[in-house]
């Protein structure tokens, strides 16, 4: 190896240890708020899931509730805080890697279309309430009467355990 | 020192290499890496201001927020409802009430769907067929010490795929790449697939797919965009021999019940590989005997990021004449991945075994890789430095391959400058050791790279 290139291959090298220990656990840090409800269409025959579950599902590795019921998966528009909440603590992505990921994920033939992206809680209500499967996830504090609200891990929100805040 | 003048992009003007420059034999690295980080900086100057945007659509989230809470002041004011809420059968009680918790009568309003209710659920609802396109691209440079060899730009593959669902439960994906060569572009289908989903457990695909062996091959393929460094490793290679990377035929593929494991697994029986080897039978099998695929992975919920697998694939090469010699092929494959971007894990390993059909001469043909990269917290983490160490050993007696043993180290830097674009640069030091051409080769070869890629 000549001299230039080993002084390149030092470079990166050093680059990449000093960063190891600069490193931050997680990207986004939680900021405390409103626990955020995982709510189906009323139709969906699920009661509670375990936050894996929510995440194979959000990861598009579950796509069925039942044989006759896909998952439509809803997620508001990136700034919402109930998208922050669901990329931190579900996906663990930033919200780069959550765009690429469904990018590949479409890619690999994994998966025909991406999650319907919503704008608002009463959009996200209106779909929920006309597309069989849809699952959303809403600010507890606009969670409307009527709506189906799932346990996670045993939790509903409020719960001091509820592990989507 | 002279810098060539620079227009901000990868296209140089001024004082731009020649064609046959590459004989001086990396001469200048210094002067590349200069350019990248000044092309880098320059587009990341002329890129729109991320922050702005953010800003502009959470004041607008904000007003929406802000006018939702208004609307529903307005709907509890209005005359309570004759009928009563009813809750889904098996719904637990609704969450504590917050302070801006709208009253049934706002749930009875909503009952009634205005047309802009309706248009907008008919906008969202999946209409079928929902073709979608999405493109990817690079552009690359390269200047390595080889003989014979020139440095200089060139484009890599365009690849557009296209998926669209047929239905609730068929879908179709297609993938088609154009391939600069020298005298014009070839077009080459990629993959054409019918899926039909059962369930989770159980999907039914037919067409040309990835051959589903190890992790690469199916988890980036083409589109430099998804895969970290510019290159892929050795065993995957475009047009490379050593797996099969294509396979036309049928495959099944579901989630298995397996709890904390997390299995799933991949079916296939197809044509295998075709009379030039590194191509599948997309016209037609060169022989009564279909090749079959097996694998079987694991995605253990509790590690989210790690992702284990092994693979098993058999089929009959059949040489035409004048050597017509036939050969059993076994290959296995067994990998290991931790997919999170800090740290970001891959390792592959793949033992290809052939037997001679009349002489039962048997080669065994190892191969791996192991990839190590890292998302630097600063920058909003779009900086990405990578190592990889790849290893490939053919027996001088291998009469299927006809490649050199191989050991490659390359260590690189890719930098999202947005969500859809990258830059990587990389060097590799690639040392070849004698084989059935290793008369032809250079012992050892070092190179930069430069690649911008894309997804559209």
């Amino acid at each position: 190896m000549k001299p230039t290139s080993k002084h390149v291959v030092t470079f990166l090298w050093t680059i990449l240890w000093l960063s190891v220990p600069l490193h931050s656990p997680s990207s986004a840090q939680s900021s405390r708020g409103a626990d955020i409800a995982v709510v189906v269409n009323a139709d969906t025959p699920v009661t509670d899931l375990s936050l894996a579950e929510v995440r194979k599902v959000l990861l598009g590795e579950r796509q069925y509730w039942s044989s006759k019921l896909p998952v439509v998966l809803l997620i508001r528009a990136p700034v919402a805080r109930e998208r922050d909440v669901v990329l931190r603590v579900i996906y663990q992505m930033s919200e780069a890697q959550f765009k690429q990921y469904w990018v590949a994920k479409i890619f690999r033939a994994e998966a025909a279309s991406p999650p319907k992206i919503v704008y608002s809680n009463d959009m996200q209500y209106e779909l929920l309430t006309a597309l069989p499967g849809a699952i959303a996830f809403v600010d507890s504090r606009n969670v409307r009467p009527g709506a189906k609200v799932l346990r996670v891990d045993g939790h509903m929100p409020g719960d001091r355990d509820y592990p989507l805040r | 020192m002279r810098f060539p003048l620079c227009d901000g992009s990868l296209g140089i003007r001024g004082s731009r290499p020649k064609l046959g420059q590459g004989k001086e034999r990396m001469h200048r690295p210094p002067l590349l890496l200069a350019i990248l980080i000044l092309s880098a900086g320059a587009a990341w100057g002329q890129s729109p201001p991320p922050a702005d945007q953010s800003e502009q659509i959470k004041v607008l989230l904000e007003r929406i927020q802000q006018l939702e809470k208004r609307l529903a002041v307005v709907e509890t004011r209005l005359p309570a409802p004759s009928t009563p809420v009813l809750y889904a059968a098996n719904a637990p009680a609704p969450p504590k009430p917050g302070p801006s918790e709208p009253s049934a009568s706002a749930v009875q309003a909503h009952q009634h769907e205005s047309p802009e209710t309706q248009t907008t659920v008919g906008q969202m609802e999946t209409h079928y067929p929902s073709l979608q396109i999405r493109g990817f691209g690079d552009v690359d440079f390269s200047a390595t010490d080889q003989k014979r060899t020139n440095s200089g730009f060139n484009l890599g593959q365009l690849d557009l795929h296209l998926a669209s669902a047929l239905s609730q439960k068929i879908s179709y994906f297609g993938e088609i790449t154009f391939n600069a060569r020298p005298t014009q572009y070839t077009i080459e289908v990629e993959r054409s697939i019918i899926r039909y989903d059962y369930n989770d457990y159980f999907k039914l695909s037919f067409g040309r797919f990835h051959t589903p062996i190890g992790y690469w091959n199916t988890a980036f393929h083409h589109g430099a965009w998804l895969q970290t460094t510019i290159d892929r490793p050795f065993i995957v290679k475009v047009g490379g021999t050593f797996t099969p990377v294509h396979f036309v035929g049928l495959l099944a593929e579901g989630n298995i019940p397996s709890g904390g494991l997390g299995l799933s697994y991949n079916l296939g029986v197809g044509n295998g590989r075709g009379e030039v080897i590194s191509r599948p039978g997309d016209a037609g099998d060169i022989n009564n005997n279909r090749a079959w695929v097996a694998k079987l992975y694991a995605r253990p919920p509790k590690l989210y990021g790690l992702e284990l697998g092994a693979s098993f694939y058999q089929d009959k090469i059949a040489f035409p004449s004048p050597t017509n010699q036939n050969f059993r092929e076994w290959i296995a494959s067994a990998y290991l991945v931790w997919t999170k971007g800090s740290p970001e894990f891959l390792s592959e390993f793949d033992n290809v075994h052939h037997r001679n059909i009349l002489t039962n001469q048997i080669t065994n043909n190892d191969a791996f890789y192991v990839q190590f990269a890292y998302r630097l917290p600063w920058l909003e983490r779009s900086l990405k430095p990578y190592y990889r160490f790849e290893y490939a050993h053919m027996p001088l007696s291998e009469q299927v391959f006809l490649h050199q043993d191989q050991v490659e180290s390359i260590v690189g830097l890719r930098y999202d400058i947005s969500s859809y674009a990258a830059f990587k640069a990389e060097y590799r030091n690639t040392k070849n050791q004698p084989g059935v051409l290793g008369l032809l080769a250079e012992p050892t070869v070092n190179g930069l790279f430069f690649q911008t890629a894309f997804t559209f």
